[in-house]
C-alpha cells in the first residue's frame, strides 16, 4: 500500500506548502512560525473551527469523488465547477420554489443536484461518445456557461422572491440539512464520507468498475475485450457530474440555505488537486480532503490572525497540482 | 443616417478593442499547440503579463518597460509549463490548470504586498491611444507573421511535425523537446501581450479576475480556427464583435450572460459538430517520452 511513490509525493506537497508558504509569509514580513500556528489554530482552534474545516472537507470532498470517477475512465473532467454549480442551482430553486416536507425535501434537493451536474457531466460526456469531442475543453466551456446561464435565470425568468441579486430565493427550514453537534456541520459530511466507501466498492468490486478502470487503463485492450468505450464515457462523465452535483446541492442545503452564483470558492478546480493527491482513490481521497479543508479554513485565520494573505493558500494548491501532474493518471495506473 | 453610420464605426472599433487580447492569446495557443502543447494555461500567462506590466510600470513610470516585463512573466509561466510537459512528461490538462490557479492566486497575494490593499493596483503610466494602436497592428502583424513562420520556415515544419507525429520528428533527427519548449514560450510571450493590452491600453491598472476567462475564449478560438494562426485571428475576430455588440443588444433588451455565452457555446458547436472535418494535430496533447 505504502509504494515509495506515494512518499515522494506526500514529501513534496509538504515541502510546497511549508517552502512556499514560509517565503510568502516572510514576504509579507510574517514569522512563518506565527503564521503557520495561526494557519492551524484556524483550522482546529475551537470547535466551531474544527467542524468549520470538516464543512470545507465535505464541499471539495463531493467534486473530487466526481473528478475521480471520470479521471480513472481516462476522461479528463475539468468541468466540477460547472457541474457543483448546477446541482447547487437546481436544489437551490426547487427547495425554494415547492415547500416540501422535511423528510421529503431533503432527499429531493439532492437528487434534483445530481440530476442537474449529472445533465452538466452528460453533455460532454454525449459530446465525447458521439463525436469525439475533447472532453477538457467541452468541459472547460461548459464551467463558464454554467455561472452565466444560472446567473441568468435566478435574476431573469426563474426570479424569486426574498432573492437579492444573483441568488434564489431561501430555503425553509425542512429543506435545510440538519445540524451534528450543534456545530456548522450538517448530515452532508457523513453523506460524504458513505459515498467515498461505496464508489471504491463499485469502482473495485463491481463490473462497471472493473469496465471503467479497463477503459482509462488500457482503452484499446478494453475495446477489443468488447467493452463499450462510448457507453462508459458517457456513464462515467454522468455520474462525475452528478457527484459534484450533489456537493453543490449540499452547500445549498446545508450551508448558504439558498443558491447563489458565487456559491462556490473554486471548490471544483481545488478538487482536482484533491483527486490527485488522494491518488485518484476514493479512500485516499478523503484524507486528501480533509487536508485540502485544513488549508482552507486555515487560511482565513491565517489572514485574520497573522495578517497573510489568504491568496497564498490558492497558490500553493495550484503548484502542487502542477507538482503531482507527473504522475502517470490515465495509463498504466497500479492495481489495488 | 450618419448617426447610424456612426454607430455601425463604434461597434466595429470596439470589435478590433475587444478582440485584441483574445488574438494574442489565440496565437499563443496555435503555436503551443501546432508543436504538441494543449495550452490550459492561457488564462495564467494573460494574468501574469497584465499583474507584471503594471507593477513595472508603476515602478519605472515607464510604460514601454512595463509591456517588456509582461512578456518577460509571461515567458516565465510558459516555461515552466513547457518545462514540466516536456522534460518531465507531466500531463498538459493538470498542469495548465494548476498553473491558472497559481497565477491568479500569485497575482492577488502581490497586489496586497505591493499595493498594501486587496482586489486592484493603483493607476499606472499606460501606453496611451498610440501604444493602444501599436499593439491592436502589432496583433494583426502577428497572425501573419506566425502564418508564414508556420507554413514557410524550417523552425515552422520543425513545430508542425512534433505536433503531428514526435517519434517521427525525431527520427528525422528533430530535438522533439526542445522544439515542443521553444514553441510554449514563444506562444506564451505572444499571449502576455494580451494581458499586457488588458492591463496597459484598455485601462491602466491591474485588478484580481480582470481577465476574465479570456484564456478560455482564445481556447475556443484555436478550435473554431481550426489550429491555425489566421483562422484563430478571426475567431477572435469574431467573438470580440460580438462583445463589441453586447453594448447595442443590452440596450434592445438581449441579456447580457446570454451575450457572453455566445463564444462559449459557439465553441461547443464547433466541437461537437466540425468534428470529422477539423482536427486537432495528431499529438496534442500528448506528453512525448523518448524510448
Amino acid at each position: 500500500m505504502f509504494r515509495t511513490r506515494a512518499f515522494r509525493d506526500i514529501v513534496v506537497v509538504l515541502v510546497l506548502v511549508f517552502g512556499v508558504g514560509s517565503v510568502a509569509m516572510l514576504l509579507a514580513h510574517v514569522s512563518p512560525i506565527d503564521g503557520f500556528a495561526a494557519l492551524f489554530d484556524g483550522a482546529f482552534g475551537t470547535k466551531g473551527e474544527v467542524a468549520q474545516t470538516l464543512v470545507e472537507m465535505t464541499s471539495l470532498l463531493f467534486p473530487a469523488l466526481g473528478i475521480a470517477i471520470a479521471f480513472r475512465a481516462g476522461l479528463f473532467n475539468i468541468g466540477a465547477e460547472g457541474q457543483l454549480i448546477m446541482g447547487g442551482f437546481a436544489a437551490g430553486w426547487l427547495g425554494a420554489q415547492f415547500p416540501l416536507p422535511g423528510y421529503f425535501a431533503i432527499p429531493m434537493l439532492l437528487i434534483a443536484g445530481a440530476l442537474a451536474g449529472g445533465l452538466w457531466g452528460a453533455i460532454p460526456g454525449i459530446m465525447r461518445a458521439r463525436f469525439g469531442a475533447n472532453e477538457v475543453i467541452a468541459t472547460l466551456m461548459l464551467n463558464v456557461i454554467a455561472v452565466l446561464l444560472t446567473t441568468y435565470l435566478v435574476t431573469g425568468p426563474l426570479q424569486q422572491g426574498g432573492a437579492n441579486g444573483s441568488e434564489t430565493g431561501p430555503l425553509a427550514k425542512a429543506a435545510q440539512l440538519p445540524h451534528l453537534f450543534g456545530t456548522q456541520l450538517t448530515w452532508a459530511f457523513v453523506i460524504a464520507i458513505v459515498l467515498a466507501f461505496v464508489l471504491r466498492w463499485v469502482l473495485m468490486r463491481t463490473v462497471f468498475g472493473y469496465e471503467l478502470r479497463a477503459a482509462g487503463d488500457a482503452p484499446e485492450a478494453a475495446k477489443r475485450a468488447g467493452i463499450d468505450l462510448s457507453r462508459v464515457a458517457l456513464v462515467a462523465m454522468t455520474l462525475s457530474g452528478a457527484m459534484a452535483g450533489i456537493g453543490g446541492a449540499t452547500i445549498v442545503s446545508g450551508v448558504l440555505h439558498r443558491f447563489n452564483t458565487g456559491l462556490s470558492p473554486g471548490y471544483g478546480f481545488i478538487a482536482i488537486a484533491v483527486a490527485i493527491v488522494g491518488n485518484l482513490d476514493p479512500l485516499w481521497i478523503i484524507v486528501a480532503s480533509l487536508a485540502f479543508g485544513v488549508l482552507q479554513t486555515g487560511g482565513i485565520g491565517m489572514q485574520t490572525e497573522a495578517g497573510v494573505p489568504r491568496e497564498v493558500v490558492s497558490l500553493i494548491i495550484g503548484l502542487v497540482i502542477i507538482a503531482l501532474a507527473g504522475r502517470r493518471l490515465i495509463a498504466s495506473r497500479r492495481s489495488t | 443616417m450618419n448617426a447610424t453610420l456612426a454607430a455601425v464605426l463604434a461597434v466595429l472599433a470596439l470589435t478590433l478593442v475587444k478582440a485584441t487580447p483574445l488574438i494574442y492569446a489565440a496565437l499563443g495557443g496555435v503555436l503551443s499547440e501546432r508543436s504538441g502543447v494543449v495550452n490550459i494555461g492561457l488564462e495564467g500567462i494573460l494574468i501574469a503579463g497584465a499583474f507584471t506590466s503594471v507593477v513595472v510600470s508603476g515602478a519605472t513610470g515607464n510604460p514601454v518597460l512595463g509591456a517588456l516585463a509582461g512578456v518577460l512573466a509571461g515567458m516565465l509561466v510558459a516555461a515552466i509549463l513547457a518545462f514540466v510537459t516536456t522534460r518531465l512528461a507531466v500531463d498538459q490538462i493538470v498542469a495548465g490548470t494548476g498553473l491558472n490557479i497559481a497565477a491568479l492566486a500569485g497575482a492577488a497575494f502581490g497586489l496586497v504586498l505591493i499595493y498594501h490593499q486587496p482586489g486592484a493596483s493603483h493607476e499606472v503610466p499606460a501606453l496611451g491611444h498610440t501604444g493602444e494602436i501599436v499593439l491592436i497592428v502589432l496583433a494583426f502583424a502577428a497572425a501573419l507573421a506566425l502564418h508564414v513562420v508556420l507554413t514557410r520556415t524550417p523552425w515552422g515544419l520543425r513545430v508542425r511535425a512534433c505536433g503531428e507525429d514526435p517519434s517521427a520528428a525525431e527520427a528525422a533527427g528533430i530535438d522533439a523537446l526542445k522544439t515542443r519548449f521553444w514553441a510554449v514560450v514563444a506562444g506564451g510571450a505572444i499571449a502576455s501581450l494580451g494581458g499586457v493590452y488588458l492591463a496597459l491600453a484598455e485601462l491602466d491598472l491591474y485588478s484580481d479576475g480582470m481577465t476574465a476567462g479570456r484564456g478560455f475564449i482564445a481556447l475556443a478560438a484555436v478550435i473554431f480556427g481550426r489550429w491555425t494562426p489566421l483562422g484563430a485571428t478571426g475567431a477572435a475576430l469574431f467573438f470580440g464583435f460580438f462583445a463589441a455588440l453586447q453594448f447595442s443588444l443590452q440596450r434592445a433588451g438581449v441579456p447580457s450572460e446570454l451575450l457572453q455565452a455566445l463564444p462559449y457555446l459557439a465553441a461547443l458547436v464547433a466541437l461537437a459538430g466540425f468534428a470529422g472535418r477539423v482536427r486537432a494535430p495528431a499529438s496534442d496533447g500528448i506528453p512525448y517520452v523518448r524510448s
